[in-house]
């Protein structure tokens, strides 16, 4: 390939940020959803999210 | 009114107002805006000797002279516009990109007689996207020639290359280089 | 004026039909996997198509594989801005609580977007043009946006109060979409180093379809990508507010218990 630094800087970075968003995401929801979960009191009805 | 309508016949006037704003700014500074100028508008009006200004054509077909000053390269060349011919001098490496008939933008200055001296030449790619092998096709049969002008429309490169793809298909070969 | 109310009137109903925290949860949950593992196939078949299968350009040579990567981000650096801009336009007519909340969120996943669309764009300008960057209408107008959405970010959440800081944020989300008319048309109004639009709603595209293909998968597969992060954050967003309303009213209800005077009922 013609240019490959280029172009694996290129690949590599958009696929890093695009890591860095999706695990930081999923981190985030995962941990909101665990401590939600913990908080809301049995005795009341509410639907599990 | 609601509180609701008023708050958005409010948004809509701020942003009515705000966008001609912007409008009337941008229409004022249009001239600044441009990136480049073109060959004619340089003869038209030329720019004093001192200041740097972009020129930006497309390179004449055959007027191309590459020479070496003491391991500089120096390549001389025309840019035009369609109208006006502006005669490029630049010591240094030019962009991969760079060839007869592609758009170019050199940045420099004007000399007292006329010829452009280029400190830096940026290569200008246009919107055409092909395969090596379609721009060898066109190229071969005569239907367009990369150093005279734009390539045609990507609609047509099948019809033009008809002959040859009803033998091989030539559009969806795997990348071979 | 009458038109106009009902008008403001039933689209605030609509919109407030998913305001509700609980019904946005399950709506939400039931949403994600179709964002996101659409967005992980189709992009990943874009890119592997885009890499190896798609033809190299007769001039640009492979540099042209970084406009798989290129075109999708910018793509998504304006209509990120513009869901901004409709989420500060909802906040501020219709106040409605979600659509601040999504400003929120929308906001840094589209400033990283844009980061990356300049840096291609850049790595891609350097062996093409002979530069890294120039100051045309494209590439500065462009920046321009970075800059509104770091402002943004930075507007929002500048308040110890978090409706002045909504409020502020949308008033800038709503006037920075002028930007982008500008960015659009910026390759069509003054001459730039950036070239014009290879596919337009007008014109047939001035590209092969070996690599049209490529390009909108990878398009297609960032813009579902981008909503299922967005999506994901603003329902980790819902929950840690609603977290937050728990525990203030539990907090509410232990101070209720040490003086029984006032209302004991809450339990």
């Amino acid at each position: 390939m013609t240019h490959l630094p280029y172009i694996v800087a290129a690949y590599g970075l958009t696929l890093g940020v695009a890591a860095i968003l999706s695990v930081n995401a999923t981190i985030r929801l995962r941990q909101a959803r665990k401590r939600l979960a913990a908080i809301e009191q049995p005795g009341r009805t509410r639907r599990p999210s | 009114m609601t509180r609701k309508s008023r708050r958005l016949w409010l948004v809509v006037a701020c942003m009515i107002g705000l966008g001609s704003a912007a409008a009337l700014t941008l229409n004022a500074f249009s001239s600044n805006i441009v990136f480049f100028m073109a060959p004619s508008q340089v003869h038209k009006k030329p720019p004093p000797a001192d200041r740097t200004i972009r020129l930006g054509g497309m390179v004449v077909a055959g007027s191309v002279h590459r020479e070496k000053v003491k391991d500089t390269p120096v390549a001389i060349f025309d840019v035009t516009d369609g109208q006006d011919a502006v005669t490029v001098r630049y010591e240094g490496i030019l962009p991969d990109l760079f060839r007869e008939g592609q758009s170019v933008v050199a940045v420099g200055t004007v000399n007292p007689d006329g010829t452009f001296r280029a400190s830096e030449v940026l290569a200008k790619h246009d919107e055409t996207y092909m395969p090596k092998e379609v721009a060898e096709e066109l190229r071969r049969s005569g239907k367009w020639d990369p150093r005279f002008g734009k390539a045609p429309d990507a609609t047509s490169w099948n019809t033009m290359t008809a002959t040859d793809t009803a033998k091989k298909p030539a559009t969806q070969t795997p990348d071979g280089n | 004026m009458n038109a106009t109310q009902s008008l403001t009137a039933r689209t605030g109903n609509l919109f407030h039909r998913y305001a509700n925290p609980g019904r946005f949860l399950r709506m939400g949950a039931k949403l994600q996997p179709w964002l996101t593992w659409p967005a992980l196939a189709l992009s990943a078949a874009g890119i592997v198509c885009g890499l190896f299968f798609s033809p190299a350009d007769w001039q640009q040579g492979d540099s042209v594989r970084i406009m798989y990567v290129h075109v999708p981000t910018a793509w998504l650096a304006s209509s990120g801005y513009m869901a901004l801009a409709v989420c500060s336009l909802l906040s501020l007519v219709w106040r409605h609580p979600l659509a601040d909340l999504a400003a929120v969120e929308i906001g840094p996943v589209g400033a990283a977007i844009t980061a990356v669309c300049l840096a291609t764009g850049s790595l891609w300008g350097k062996p093409m043009w002979g530069t890294w960057w120039v100051w045309d209408a494209r590439l500065t107008s462009v920046l321009v946006l970075f800059f509104l959405y770091l402002g943004h970010i930075a507007l929002i959440r500048a308040f110890d109060e978090p409706q002045r800081g909504y409020r502020a944020a949308a008033i800038l989300g709503l006037a920075g979409a002028i930007d982008l008319p500008i960015i659009k048309f910026s390759v069509q109004w003054w001459n730039t180093l950036h070239q014009p639009d290879s596919i337009t709603v007008t014109g047939a595209p001035t590209m092969s379809t070996s690599m049209l293909w490529p390009l909108g998968l990878t398009t297609l597969g960032f813009t579902l990508g981008f909503g299922a992060i967005v999506l994901a954050r603003l329902r980790a967003s819902v929950m840690e507010s609603r977290i937050r309303t728990i525990l203030a009213a539990s907090r509410g209800r232990q101070s209720a218990q040490t003086n029984p005077q006032t209302d004991s009922a809450a339990v």
